[in-house]
């Protein structure tokens, strides 16, 4: 996977640009209009002309045409600017360096690069174009991470491209941005950006199965309706409603980023989802207090 | 004596059941009651979702709650609130305007306004039946089908907006045919007060919009009780389907929100500044090119769902060019207030308010239809801040204009001036401190319709001036009701015409008698009691 | 209001009250027609072959007619004021059900329902929608005809002409359905 070096700006960047042109041009306009209208009322008051007979005049056409005709002519210019922007953030003829596919689910999002699956929390190499697939296996969900790009409705039976591009390392927060049910507002999303080495040496680690273990933790999972919803690759857990849980205790979040990602939390959460996240698909499962002890060290030891 | 039976009273002394009446005038002042009752609830809805997002993380109400009361905001406040309300004014008015007895088909208004209101309630019904709607005021499929919404919520959202629609469609006809046929001799189309020309307009945009919800509305049914495929993926239908016909109806239904109230300015304006409308022709075209331009927008609300580059860019240049009617209207506004006389009254303030709000809501709408633009912001607060610059910073402060207006016409008593201004004054620091804030918001990633926010984001300080706002405002409301209620009991008396008035509503009597005029007017100009009062300085139009 | 200012014959609807509201309502009620055609075309090519192998058009065809009749039933009802018009016309929209009504039973009867696919879905709701409209005009022409024999100097000629009108517009808006929905399938 190479990074090609980019020949268009971030679309965050273009979008900001255009934003700021825009923005620049509608205060100058109601710096203008709110001016005009302010300054009417004030001179022309009654209590400031109270002897003055009002003016009686009531159309001058070559006014009206005029404030038809200059409102059309910036705004023909901002759509000028706009058709350059789009094209910049589709990416014109530029390869992508890489291309993630990206599932929404209610309530949690699935990344796959090729064969390696992963979730809530997507890597990508800095100064690198990404092309997101998106698409949603149940309602309609929408990418966003504000300072990476724009964003993309992920419908069901279609997909969708996004392109990101981060010039720096760090992480990027986002969220799911159309209304998909109970719990839209913890379905965040983390991104991270890193130098294109830590990417490689991160994908390679996603893209190992777990060894077995054969501790306690390891055995209620398997033995429990875990299974049914979640994959632990090298293990014979092969669910897929929920998320790919081989490399769990590598996400700094939990629950789509309701809770941090540590053994305390990891075992407050299966204990019940319920509690941090109401309407969550994850039922409760009726374990005893060490076993809940196991399968949390389990799942957190799963880096 | 209470508030309501001065109502049921007509001005002859006869007493007539509200059940029973046929006469426009009541039937507006139903519609209008509807509307402000509905009007308070959805308020009510709105402080409990600022309660709940005052801070992050807050856990006042729990999500499914939050889901059920945005979405039953949205549409009270659409569909049963602003409606009804501009409705009710349409009602009263504007066979008053036209020199009409009543309206075309007087049977007919009864019956639109008790579908409206039936609907209403069948959508109010849900919360006692079971939970309420909480797919969002524009319900999208595939959320609202039946494996993702199974109770019975989106049923009767479904039922009870198909039941009121048909009131609208129904009271739109008979708008219409009023404002065609009904004319009295002399006022010919081009002398029709400008809020007439904007109802006919409105009415036009309803006939044309809200069949398409319908048949959204129809389809959505098939697929949750006949077990239909329209918009359900797995069965070969399409999801977006349901997005063209909504917005089909939805984006020009803001026009039919924003219209009527606009022209309402249009006659409150040129009274208060003591001369007649700048550019009338140009105020009632651009409206007719409002429009036809808001039949072809519709998605615009739908850039981020993959239409296609050309697509996109065909209807942001649609949306573009509906900006320049529309800030026609606002610079014709200005240019009537130069060189006028301009009595600041409350009515008159709130009319200056709307356009002052309206510019704001009218340039962020602009920034949406720049498609970059929209993609970064579309479905983020920054949109519901621009909606409500647009539906309360302009259709609600233009209702206000109307209320203090109109008022002492409907009621013969003035509203109180002074509680008036204050209504104003904490309405204008209220509204304005709600959703101007909600712009960053936006702009910095905070989607809308979430019931929470985590507390690493920052979103906090703003939510919380947001909704000190809101509170504001709903001080502000309560500061209006106490002053409709004294005003009804014992307001100024104000007599036929309390503002010096241009049109016909303020020849008759206030309130005006059945059949509103003892024998129809004859009007020469576009401002018959302009000329009644000033012979020798008639208009020449 | 003076409604009528007669020009040659009968009420105008450029002048009469009921008639232009029954145009606005027809006008109206042709958004919600075109956006289910619409929403039928969306979709033909998914259920093509379902309709194909399952319409009977020769059937179809002859209920049409009968269909298609009825508007000229009901022009020469609204022209001499006629009864026996009136019954034809009702009968000949009856006849139209009755046929909508067998279809839909052999349909149903072969397992082809509104849940069945994406062709049952759309073909049921837009015949359905139509049939609707249909039984709406046979109860405004039963109306009429009550009216007709309760009180015949009582009724305004404007009202032969306002449901003519109303059906009318059910007809034609059958010629498009009957074209999109059978006659497509030949295409």
């Amino acid at each position: 996977m190479q990074a090609y070096p980019p020949i268009v700006r971030p679309p965050a960047e273009a979008i900001g640009t255009l934003a700021l042109i825009v923005g620049a041009i509608a205060l100058l306009i109601f710096i203008g209009v709110e001016g005009a209208l302010i300054y009417a009322v004030w001179r022309y008051r009654a209590s400031r002309s109270s002897t003055e007979q009002p003016a009686r005049f009531e159309r001058n056409t070559r006014v009206e045409i005029a404030w038809t005709a200059l409102p059309a002519l910036v705004l023909a210019l901002v759509f000028v600017l706009m058709l350059g922007a789009m094209a910049e953030i589709g990416g014109a003829g530029v390869e992508p360096g890489l291309r993630v596919r990206v599932v929404g689910h209610q309530w949690w999002w699935e990344f796959g690069y090729g064969a390696v699956t992963t979730a809530n929390e997507l890597h990508i190499p800095v100064e690198t174009a990404v092309e997101l697939d998106l698409t949603s296996t149940d309602v309609i969900h929408s990418f966003w991470v504000p300072e990476l790009g724009g964003k993309s409705d992920m419908l069901p039976g279609t997909t969708n491209h996004l392109r990101l591009f981060a010039r720096r390392a760090g992480v990027y927060e986002g969220q799911c941005s159309e209304f998909c049910g109970i719990e839209h507002a913890w379905m965040r999303i983390r991104v991270v950006a890193e130098s294109q080495a830590d990417f490689d040496r991160w994908l390679a680690a996603q893209g190992q199965s777990a060894a077995a273990r054969g501790g306690d933790g390891e055995r209620i999972f398997l033995a429990n309706i875990c299974v049914n919803c979640h994959t632990i690759r090298g293990t014979t857990a092969a669910g897929a409603a929920g998320p790919d849980l081989t490399h769990a205790g590598a996400r700094a979040t939990l629950g789509a980023g309701v809770l941090p990602n540590d053994v305390a939390r990891m075992r407050a959460w299966i204990a019940d989802p319920q509690q941090y996240k109401p309407g969550a698909l994850m039922p409760r499962v009726p374990l005893s207090d060490p076993e809940l002890d196991a399968l949390a060290a389990y799942l957190v030891s799963l880096k | 004596m209470t508030a309501l039976p001065l109502w049921v009273r007509r001005p002859s002394g006869e007493r007539v059941g509200w059940l029973r009446t046929v006469d426009h005038k009541e039937i507006g002042v139903l519609y209008i009651g509807m509307g402000v009752a509905f009007f308070a609830i959805g308020g009510l809805e709105a402080l409990l979702l600022r309660a709940q997002l005052a801070t992050p993380e807050s856990r006042l109400v729990d999500p499914s709650t939050y889901d059920q009361a945005f979405t039953v905001h949205g549409v009270t406040m659409i569909l049963l609130a602003v409606v009804p309300l501009l409705v009710g004014f349409a009602n009263y008015l504007v066979p008053l305007m036209i020199g009409a007895p009543d309206v075309a088909y007087p049977r007919l208004n009864a019956l639109s306004f008790w579908l409206s209101l039936v609907g209403g309630i069948v959508l109010y019904f849900s919360f006692l039946a079971g939970g309420a709607p909480d797919t969002g005021w524009f319900s999208y499929a595939p959320l609202a089908e039946r494996s993702f919404a199974p109770g019975l919520g989106v049923d009767y959202y479904i039922v009870g907006l198909a039941v009121n629609g048909a009131g609208t469609i129904i009271g739109a006809i008979n708008l219409t045919v009023t404002i065609l046929l009904m004319r009295c001799p002399g006022m010919a189309i081009s002398r029709v007060p400008l809020f007439v020309w904007m109802t006919l307009v409105t009415s036009i945009l309803i006939l044309g919009a809200y069949p398409a919800l319908t048949a959204a509305l129809v389809m959505l049914f098939v697929d949750r009780q006949l077990g239909g495929h329209f918009f359900d993926p797995a069965g070969g239908g399409q999801v977006v389907l349901w997005q063209h016909l909504f917005w089909f109806f939805g984006h020009p239904e803001v026009y039919i929100m924003v219209l009527p109230a606009m022209g309402m300015i249009s006659e409150i304006i040129p009274v208060f500044s003591g001369k007649p409308i700048f550019g009338y022709r140009f105020v009632a075209g651009s409206s007719v090119a409002i429009a036809f331009l808001s039949f072809g927008v519709w998605a615009h609300h739908m850039f981020a769902v993959g239409l296609g580059d050309t697509e996109n860019a065909i209807f942001a240049a649609t949306s573009m060019l509906i900006a320049v009617p529309t800030g026609v209207k606002i610079f014709n506004w200005i240019a009537t207030m130069v060189g006028g006389r301009i009595r600041l009254t409350t009515a008159m303030l709130f009319a200056v308010g709307f356009i002052a709000m309206f510019v704001i809501g009218g340039l962020s709408g602009v920034s949406l239809a720049v498609v970059p633009i929209d993609l970064a912001v579309t479905d983020s607060y920054y949109v519901v801040a621009h909606l409500h610059y647009v539906l309360f910073g302009g259709t609600m402060l233009g209702i206000f204009a109307g209320a203090y207006y109109w008022f002492p016409k409907m009621t013969g008593r003035l509203l109180d001036e002074g509680l008036g201004k204050l209504h104003f004054w904490a309405t204008f620091a209220g509204f304005n401190l709600t959703f101007l804030p909600q712009h960053w918001l936006g702009a910095v990633g905070m989607p809308r319709r979430v019931f929470t926010y985590a507390a690493s984001t920052g979103w906090g300080p703003l939510n919380l001036v947001s909704t000190i706002g809101a509170a504001i405002l709903a001080v502000a409301m309560v500061i209006f009701a106490v002053n409709l209620v004294r005003s009804l009991r014992s307001g100024e008396v104000a007599g036929d015409d309390p503002w010096d008035g241009f049109t016909l509503e303020w020849a008759t009597s206030s309130p005006p008698p059945a059949e509103n005029f003892p024998t129809i007017p004859a009007v020469t100009g576009r401002r018959p009691l302009w000329d009644r009062k000033h012979p020798d300085q008639r208009d020449r139009a | 209001m003076s409604a009528s200012v007669a020009v040659g014959r009968g009420p105008s609807i450029a002048h009469d009250r009921v008639l232009l509201g029954v145009a606005v309502f027809i006008a109206s009620e042709s958004v919600f027609f075109l956006a289910i055609v619409l929403a039928y075309l969306a979709y033909r090519d998914a259920g093509l072959a379902t309709a194909k192998a399952n319409l009977d058009i020769p059937r179809t065809a002859i209920f049409s007619i009968a269909l298609f009749s009825s508007s000229a039933t009901m022009a020469l009802a609204a022209r001499h004021g006629s009864r026996s018009w009136l019954v034809a016309t009702i009968a000949l929209g009856a006849v139209f059900l009755a046929g909508q009504g067998s279809e839909y039973a052999r349909l149903l009867a072969s397992g082809i329902g509104p849940g069945r696919e994406l062709f049952g879905t759309t073909f049921f709701t837009l015949t359905g929608l139509h049939g609707v409209h249909v039984l709406g005009g046979l109860v405004a022409l039963f109306a009429l005809l009550a009216a007709h024999i309760r009180r015949r100097s009582a009724l305004r000629p404007v009202a032969f002409e306002a449901v003519g009108l109303y059906w009318h517009f059910v007809d034609a808006v059958w010629v498009v359905v009957f074209s999109v929905v059978y006659l497509g399938t030949l295409l």
